[in-house]
């Protein structure tokens, strides 16, 4: 090979080579996480992926889904054109359209349901990715409608509404400057390895670890002080906790008497938590608990490290997190330097320490003038404290017209997979009269659609993400859209003009959008697009330590709230305004008669490194690491059920029941199966009711529910998609 | 000089993949059609005074000083790529007789559909130019490195120093 031919090999860039790296962001995951990409571009096309070294946040490197970008953007399922539906819903026969005709029909119909079932009879439904979700909301206030609703329905805002409840915003942890960290169900292996090298390097300057979580994980194996808890007693072990905490005097007597509200009847309620009494719920070591408590609470600063679902994904999910929030008020380690501190999102859910209009662009404001919103009487929690309609409540409201009949579902990115009882949900859904889903590729979902709209990738459009270190990048699109899919705020944009909504800003387009929502962070779109790579924004600071003292917490009270004023004021059952400790609705606690068939705790949505929902089930690369659905089992309970490891079984609930593979690992308690959710031929959410519900914040109860297991043969195992 | 080798730590590795996809993405592997994956990762569970653990390797062709690989295979198709020190297969030469794959004391040669051996070239063809092999470039936790042998035993050798502390 002569040099030439060896730096095409070696996809070298560089005027010879005619390979050009060009910035951008991976939004396969969440916004907590988007990686920094290097999109290696030759003749338009890319070539090969890695991370950006000067992203501060993934300082190049990235994980096995965003590794797979390339054949992400160039799936042979990508959608080309608009499709209209030729045959019946999820039978997968389209016929390409023209945007012309998608969007006039689109525009004929929502206006037509508009003006005979009213506004309110259409959805706006987001799914991932997250980051055209200010315009969408801005899109369905616009047309009138109070359904602006998200995946985030079953992830993410029961855990903030946990922390709204107790001490009014959400407050992350400061790890940078922490002693301490307690991580409250966090499996970083799995989800965000990039956390794991500054997780070794505060080890390594001697911080102390405490792991809480149901499973063994890398994670857990770094920990001084690991609790492998049974599904769904978060909330037990969190009151014996501060059992221990009051108890040997180690809380902030100054903190709590000036700025807590309820404290002593919190002391009452976890005086009856002793740790030998979690310990029988909980399945752990008593002392472990105490060991556990007294090293959160005497180092100075300590943090809590939760996460976005696991904890809140039971029936008693907010109640459970509740009780793990009320430890950060109890030892004095709110809104300080190394505990847990309230940093406002700048720009979709994350902070970026600069100030932005977004919350102003989405128009939230408007709701208030719009009829209820749906799931806002069964969870008035959620709607008293959420900008979204509680997608969950769909189902119910499908089969009553209770408060008014849904006719329509505008969706980007619709995944029904998502939901509890999903094949319920779908089956729901189809009922309406309209349903138009813009995304990647012809999922399944998709399949369910009238009209199908082919979005970009991340690579193909802009969009505009920041970092909490104070860093924000504008993106340039990489590469031409494929086929000719467009940018969802482009098709926002366009489909405002023909709908008439008179939204001359939406309009406009995603520059002029921009351009207002960051006006207050003094950064404008010419400052942006000097820096496609993204840049530091000029001024952005860390918030401030103990924010309160000027104004109190965003609670009604202005105090952090161990009784809460708001489950106060709304009451019934599993509100209880202290944080107190029910079982899952479905344990062999609470119903031991279901425990005698189906003796195993079920947990699904426990995560795998290569997939993030539905979204690389589809890419070669991805599934050869992973190819057959399968749940983890205890040694114990597999040789009980005669299952060998990597063998068929089934696992059954009163629900339903799937053939997967068996994977036998130690890691997992006895007693407990954990299941991935969302594999095509195999949907783990299938497994449950839709009505298997947290009544607080209509969170499904994925974690914890009861089942049994069986040896399988490879015939039962259904065929599926993605 | 030693050359730079991929170093591996697996105190460090959480098992995430992202060397295997990074090393299918910059080969353009079709692991669908005729191609193999050349980096591997396994998970591995065992017990430590009743509890149990867990440990991950990513696993590709060792490059050794002594290739027993190279040594056996009757057809030249394997070579030491000067520059790099890495064991280069070329395709095109090989018979597909296997004894690469009987030699590798770490069952590393793989073959795809048309029979013949595939296997990692440590990005020879990067490591020439001043760039790192994919699989260490991407890797999140810094288990897998691209440097001299003895700076990253220099690393192992102070954390177990600090262990002791």
């Amino acid at each position: 090979m002569n040099e030439l031919e060896l730096k095409l090999k070696g996809k070298v860039p560089g005027d010879d080579t005619g390979i050009e790296i060009r910035k951008s962001v991976c939004a396969i995951c969440d916004p907590g996480t988007q990686c920094g990409l290097d999109l290696y571009v030759k003749d338009g096309t890319i070539i090969k992926v890695a991370g950006t070294k000067e992203a501060p946040h993934s300082h190049g490197t990235l994980c096995s889904k965003g590794a797979a970008m390339r054949q992400y953007v160039y799936s042979p399922e990508r959608v080309l054109t608009p499709l209209r539906r030729t045959g019946e819903r999820g039978s997968g026969q389209f016929e390409p359209i023209t945007w012309d005709e998608a969007l006039d029909e689109i525009a004929s119909k929502l206006n037509g349901i508009k003006r005979e079932f009213g506004p309110e009879s259409v959805m706006f439904f987001s799914g991932y990715a997250k980051w055209a979700r200010p315009y969408l909301m801005r899109f369905a206030m616009d047309f009138g409608s109070p359904n602006y609703l998200t995946e985030s329905s079953t992830c993410a805002t029961a855990m903030v509404m946990a922390q709204q409840l107790t001490y009014g915003a959400p407050a992350g942890p400061d790890l940078k400057n922490t002693s301490c960290v307690m991580y409250w169900s966090h499996n970083p292996s799995a989800t965000k390895s990039l956390n794991l090298e500054g997780i070794n390097r505060k080890i390594e300057s001697g911080a102390k670890v405490i792991v809480i979580d149901p499973r063994v994980t890398d994670l857990a194996q770094l920990a001084d002080v690991f609790l492998q808890l049974r599904p769904g007693t978060d909330g037990a072990l969190a009151l014996a906790f501060g059992h221990v905490i009051i108890e040997e005097g180690l809380y902030d007597r100054e903190f709590v008497a000036s700025w807590t509200r309820g404290f002593d009847e919190y002391k009452q309620l976890v005086a009856d938590m002793t740790p030998e009494k979690a310990a029988g719920i909980c399945g752990v070591a008593a002392a472990d608990i105490r060991a556990a408590a007294r090293m959160y609470a005497e180092a100075k600063p300590a943090c809590v490290h939760f996460s976005a679902a696991p904890v809140v994904h039971h029936t008693n999910g907010v109640q459970n997190y509740r009780a793990v929030f009320c430890l950060i008020a109890l030892t004095g380690n709110l809104d300080v330097a190394g505990g847990n501190r309230i940093n406002p999102a700048s720009l979709v859910h994350q902070p970026g320490g600069f100030p932005t209009r977004e919350r102003e662009f989405t128009c939230a404001h408007r709701l208030a003038g719009l009829p209820e919103r749906i799931g806002a009487r069964r969870f008035p929690v959620w709607a008293r404290l959420c900008n979204e309609a509680q997608a969950c409540d769909i189902p119910r409201q499908m089969r009553t017209d209770d408060p008014y009949p849904l006719k329509a579902l505008f969706a980007l990115g619709l995944n029904y997979r998502m939901f509890p009882g999903s094949q319920d949900f779908l089956d729901e859904v189809c009922k309406l009269d309209f349903i138009v889903d813009a995304d990647l590729f012809l999922t399944d979902s998709a399949k369910h659609a009238d009209i199908v709209l082919p979005c970009c990738s991340s690579a193909e459009r802009r969009e505009i993400r920041c970092w909490p270190m104070g860093y924000v990048q504008f993106t340039q699109p990489a590469i031409e859209p494929v086929g000719e899919s467009r940018s969802d705020v482009d098709i926002l944009a366009e489909l405002s003009k023909r709908l008439g909504l008179g939204d001359e800003l939406l309009e406009a387009g995603i520059e002029a959008c921009v351009e207002w929502m960051m006006e207050p962070s003094g950064l404008t779109v010419k400052d942006l697009d000097e820096h496609p790579e993204g840049m530091w924004v000029p001024g952005a600071k860390p918030p401030a330590e103990r924010k309160y003292l000027d104004g109190g917490f965003r609670t009604p009270s202005g105090k952090v709230e161990f009784v809460s004023s708001v489950l106060e004021d709304v009451g019934g059952e599993g509100c209880e305004a202290l944080p107190s400790y029910r079982e899952p609705a479905m344990s062999p606690v609470s119903r031991p008669d279901l425990a005698e068939e189906y003796p195993l705790v079920l947990g699904l949505g426990a995560r795998l490194p290569m997939y993030q929902h539905t979204r690389t089930f589809r890419l070669p690369w991805t599934r050869s690491l992973s190819p057959d659905p399968h749940a983890d089992v205890n040694p114990a309970d597999a040789a009980a059920a005669g299952i060998a490891d990597g063998g068929w079984m089934t696992v059954a609930t009163p629900k339903g029941s799937l053939t997967v593979r068996a994977h036998v690992t130690g890691l997992v308690r006895e007693g407990d199966v954990h299941m991935y959710h969302d594999w095509p031929q195999a949907n783990a959410n299938d497994l449950l009711d839709g009505d298997y519900l947290d009544p607080i914040s209509g969170f499904p109860g994925y974690r914890s529910s009861l089942c049994k297991i069986a040896p399988a043969s490879a015939e039962g195992r259904g065929a599926g998609h993605d | 000089m030693i050359r730079k080798s991929l170093c591996f730590d697996a105190k460090k590795c959480v098992g995430c993949y992202a060397c295997a996809v990074a090393c299918m993405d910059q080969n353009d592997i079709d692991v669908v059609g005729d191609g193999v994956a050349y980096r591997f990762v396994a998970h591995v569970e065992g017990e430590d005074g009743g509890d149990v653990r867990i440990a991950h390797v990513s696993m590709a062709c060792m490059h050794c000083e002594a290739a027993e690989c190279l040594d056996a295979c009757p057809a030249g198709a394997l070579h030491r790529d000067e520059a790099s020190g890495a064991v280069v297969v070329r395709r095109e030469l090989c018979i597909g007789c296997h004894a690469c794959a009987m030699a590798c004391p770490f069952g590393i040669p793989r073959f795809g559909r048309d029979g013949t051996m595939q296997k990692c070239d440590a990005c020879y063809a990067r490591t020439r130019f001043g760039y790192g092999p994919a699989c260490a470039e991407i890797c999140p936790t810094g288990a897998l490195t691209f440097e001299e042998v003895n700076d990253a035993a220099d690393a192992k050798l102070k954390r177990f120093g600090r262990s002791l502390v």
